[in-house]
């Protein structure tokens, strides 16, 4: 198992290398090039000044290298070992180096940093919504199993098929519309992450003379209340449906009948056997959602106005942002095979049957 | 029973989960205290600070009473502030409330110098003051850091007399040089500042006179040179300079000024989603104490949110589109209490067509003026004003825009005339020689071009497709080519179009130069179209280098004349500005920069929404 582990963690290198030199040299070679007429976000420039400050740039970022060098300039930038850059970003001597991922070339600022920023709200999005997605999922989708073609399973199989056809973007506007407009109903704030008046909150919600205060912890959580709501529901519809499917799979298979037949009581057949059975299906679904939930929603992080890595990257495409670009390809791809490795692996830990060996 | 994961397993990992949770909750809290607690140590910091001069200043015996005592040594030094103290006068004045703006995206950097953004600039603007601005009432220049100024016969030098008194937001005066070290700053290579040393090549050297002058020394005679000296903000030298370039460089949010807000932590905001960026009134202004407790800009991308927000009275202001201009007008409730202007700016630009009048070495059809004029005759633009911009703009006549003096009131835009523009095209030699409807050339050419425009932008694309109708009914085939912005840009470099829709922002005081100059044809200079008109070039140039206004508009009214007759562009309109401000704002007004500046604003005590208690400061 170790063995298999470290030979496909070996493996990522050259695919890395792989994806990160398409993305390159096809941008290097699209129409209209990198970076370039991008970087002057402001268009009264005029045309001379706009020369002379694209002339800066791409000599900052060495774009007016040809692009194998800028290729591996860029190698070298984010590997642990080679040369290392001094001040100015002429290479110096050989040896060991932190990895760096960079300049954004729009933004002038550490990629980093970009991320570090952006990030969190990804994560904290995440994190919320997770949880209600294979809660409500999984337990209705068992319900519905074990139910089939009773009133649970009618309901929900409606409901969720309902959900799952309506788009994120049409909710999210609605859901603003609606439920954050004082013309209606004035339940939940319309943008953002914090009030207005958040810093000087009390973290904990309080009752005082002046009355009730909501305090900052509270205020943020009110104001994840829309964007998870969005997030969640396509989800736990999916994933409802693709537990009911697997259950029902195992529920008519022969061990099913004998376990039943050996008067084994239905809750053990139904957790013990059946649903142990199905979760190889979601294991491979959950592997794959993982890269795409770091990934972000540019539509959902867009509406509520709360940007996180969605729309890092899709600004950075955009603007023919390299090195976020780059950045951004190298971290999902990096993600998205550990993601795979684990999969592997937790198919092995949930069923005995599967062996690396 | 093999060892399984069973329900006792499940109780304890969820409390595990709920611990490590309650600890970085706890942390996080731990965070908020410490942030409170450097704001008010800054506080007491600055308030000592403050104590040390007075009690200096009492001891050398000096009194200073604001700026007011300066004596009036030129008819420059009027009273920047009269109109803020007018506001003063009205009954029920009030200071207090917060002002909250919006953003739709949160700027990278607020650090002056480096960050290039239109947001961050607005955020500046309230920090940072010029040595001059224009009254936005007569556009005369008015004293702001600056008391007088003179300007040399030859207008090589530019002296300002520097306003005495004037502190930072920390305390620290403000000095000449200040005003010296800001400029070398912005020239020094090793600034990441290209677009600012582009901006002041023309300025040779900042000299420090005296303490209390400044001079600017040009390079050589240019029209815009006043305005480029007066737009100088001073950075504090005792707070950037002790940073490295690099260090600066890299800096987010190192932000300090003499401005009537100031930023809380002057060195340490970075960008952070969803949450607004905050100025705080700055008490040691030296003119009028700002109207608001804080200035907010909040970041709301999405359109639709923006506008509930607004609806909601959690915004102040909000710059809708036409469409949503209109439909906001619809709504009863939202105009009782709020406020709406529509007005032109002098700033604003035009969106124009230009016709390319050489490709790949060879004269295109468009290299004939009367092929241009007849274009242009055969585009309704009233009708394009009403379709599409709802009436929220106007048709433009030429590159000025009519509100600046540059521009000659006589002229008159071109009318709709399709019979003129096919009698015009027919002596161009286009004639329909087989009856398929389309017009063809001589050589049996049919008239046919692709009009290049952003891919993204919806109001070019409806532009574009009337456009097209219109020319099909004259026998001219318009093929719409949308291209996505670098490629677009690329190809006008290479000028690889028949024609392109743009457009293009103006200043108070615009330069033909670069676009229409025809040097400027060479290289990948502006004049993509390759349009030369040496009687232009001459009043360009001579305009240029003209220092006196009065001789040098009618030198530009003659270039704008020679433009309207040439049609080098069709130029389409101009767009209006239209603005909401929420209803509780008092002495809110058009004057001819678009609205008047927010430090005339003011909100009744009782109507106050953010603050209850009264925090404003006294009045000098």
């Amino acid at each position: 198992m170790i063995t298999y582990v470290i030979r496909r963690l070996v493996l990522m290198v050259p695919t890395l290398l792989g994806i990160t030199a398409l993305v390159f040299f096809v941008m290097a070679y699209s129409p209209g090039g990198v970076g370039g007429p991008a970087m002057d976000q402001q268009e009264n420039i005029k045309g001379q000044e706009a020369k002379r400050i694209r002339e800066y740039y791409n000599r900052r970022y060495g774009l007016d290298k040809p692009p194998i060098v800028q290729y591996g300039r860029w190698l070298n930038q984010i590997s642990p070992v080679g040369f290392v850059p001094d001040e100015k970003g002429e290479l110096g001597k050989f040896g060991f180096k932190w990895p760096n991922l960079g300049e954004s070339l729009v933004r002038h600022r550490p990629v980093t940093q970009l991320i570090a920023e952006s990030l969190p709200i990804t994560v904290l999005l995440n994190a919320v919504s997770i949880p209600f997605v294979y809660t409500i999922g999984i337990v209705s989708g068992i319900l519905a199993a074990r139910f089939r073609g009773k009133w649970f399973d009618v309901t929900t199989g409606s409901l969720f098929l309902s959900l799952w056809s309506m788009p994120t973007i049409w909710v999210g506007v609605m859901l603003i519309g609606f439920l954050a407009n004082a013309s209606y109903l004035k339940w939940f704030p319309t943008a953002g992450l914090h009030d207005i008046l958040a810093d000087s909150m009390p973290f904990l919600p309080r009752f005082t003379d002046a009355g009730w205060e909501r305090g900052w912890l509270l205020d943020t959580m009110w104001h994840l209340v829309l964007p998870v709501v969005c997030m969640s529901y396509g989800g736990f519809a999916y994933l409802s449906k693709l537990t009911r499917g697997s259950m029902l799979d195992n529920l008519n298979a022969d061990f099913v009948r004998t376990a039943r037949a050996k008067g084994v009581s239905e809750g053990t057949i139904l957790f013990r056997h059946v649903f142990r059975n199905s979760v190889l299906a979601l294991i491979t679904v959950a592997a794959s959602i993982v890269p795409a939930l770091l990934g972000g929603s540019v539509v959902i992080e867009t509406i509520f106005s709360i940007p996180g890595m969605g729309r890092l990257s899709v600004e950075a495409v955009q603007y023919r942002d390299r090195e976020l670009i780059l950045a951004t390809t190298l971290i999902g791809g990096m993600i998205g095979l550990l993601s795979d490795i684990l999969r592997d692996v937790w198919y092995a830990a949930a069923d005995p049957r599967v062996s690396y060996e | 029973m093999e060892n399984r994961f069973g329900v006792r397993d499940l109780i304890v990992t969820v409390l595990l989960l709920a611990l490590i949770g309650s600890v970085w909750l706890s942390m996080k809290q731990a965070d908020r205290h410490k942030e409170q607690l450097d704001q008010i140590q800054a506080i007491v910091s600055a308030q000592t600070k403050d104590l040390t001069r007075i009690e200096n200043q009492l001891t050398q015996g000096i009194v200073t009473v604001g700026a007011s005592t300066q004596p009036a040594n030129s008819g420059a030094d009027r009273d920047p502030f009269e109109h803020v103290r007018a506001a003063q006068k009205q009954p029920g004045y009030a200071r207090g409330d917060y002002f909250v703006d919006v953003f739709s995206v949160v700027p990278d950097k607020l650090t002056p110098i480096i960050s290039s953004d239109a947001y961050s600039s607005m955020v500046q603007a309230q920090v940072l003051e010029n040595l001059c601005d224009r009254d936005e009432r007569t556009l005369d220049w008015k004293p702001v850091l600056a008391t007088a100024w003179r300007i040399s016969a030859d207008g090589l030098r530019i002296e300002f007399d520097l306003r005495q008194n004037v502190l930072f937001s920390d305390g620290e005066p403000l000095t000449a040089d200040d005003f010296v070290w800001t400029f070398d700053w912005i020239m020094n290579p090793d600034v990441e500042a290209p677009r600012h040393r582009s901006y002041f090549e023309k300025v040779a050297k900042v000299e420090k006179l005296s303490d209390k002058t400044i001079v600017f020394i040009f390079k050589e005679p240019y029209f815009d040179s006043f305005s480029l000296a007066a737009s100088f903000s001073p950075l504090p030298k005792h707070f950037y300079a002790k940073r490295t370039p690099t260090e600066f460089n890299r800096s987010t949010g190192l932000l300090l000024g003499t401005g009537p807000y100031r930023m809380p932590d002057p060195e340490s905001w970075k960008p952070e989603p969803g949450k607004p960026i905050e100025l705080l009134r700055n008490d040691r202004y030296w003119g009028q104490p700002a109207p608001f407790d804080r200035w907010v800009f909040r970041v709301i991308d999405n359109d639709q949110a923006r506008l509930t927000t607004f609806r909601n009275g959690e915004l102040d202001a909000i710059y809708p589109t036409a469409e949503q201009y209109k439909s906001m007008l619809d709504d009863k409730e939202l105009l009782k209490r709020t406020q709406h202007f529509e007005y032109d700016s002098p700033t604003a630009g035009y969106v124009y067509v230009a016709w390319n009048q050489k490709r790949e070495g060879k004269p295109t059809i468009f290299a004939d003026k009367r092929v241009r004029q007849a274009m242009t005759m055969l585009i309704d633009r009233n009708r394009i004003v009403q379709d599409v911009m709802l009436g929220y703009a106007n048709v433009a006549t030429g590159p000025f825009n009519p509100l600046s003096k540059q521009c000659d009131p006589a002229i008159q835009p071109w009318p709709y005339d399709p019979a003129r523009a096919k009698e015009l095209l027919k002596q161009a030699g286009f004639e329909d020689r087989d009856n398929d409807g389309v017009l063809e050339s001589p050589t049996k050419q049919p008239l046919k071009f692709k009009l290049m425009y952003p891919a993204k932008s919806e109001t070019y694309k409806r532009v574009v497709l009337f456009m097209k109708d219109s020319m099909a009914t004259a026998g001219v085939v318009l093929e719409p080519d949308p291209t996505e912005w670098n490629v677009l840009i690329g190809r006008l470099e290479k000028r690889e179009f028949d024609a392109s829709s743009l457009g293009w922002t103006a200043g108070l005081e615009g330069d033909l130069y670069q676009i229409f100059h025809s040097s400027q044809i060479e290289g990948t200079g502006d004049n993509a179209i390759s349009y030369s008109n040496p009687e232009l070039d001459k009043a360009i140039e001579q305009a240029r280098s003209t220092v006196d206004e009065a001789t040098r508009m009618p030198i530009w009214r003659k270039a704008h004349q020679i433009m309207h007759d040439d049609q080098p562009y069709t130029f389409m309109f101009i767009r209006k500005s239209m603005s909401f401000i929420d209803g509780r704002f008092r002495n809110v007004q058009q004057t001819k920069l678009g609205l008047n500046p927010q430090l005339e604003w003011w909100v009744p005590a009782e109507l106050r929404r953010w603050t209850k208690s009264n925090t404003a400061a006294p009045t000098k």
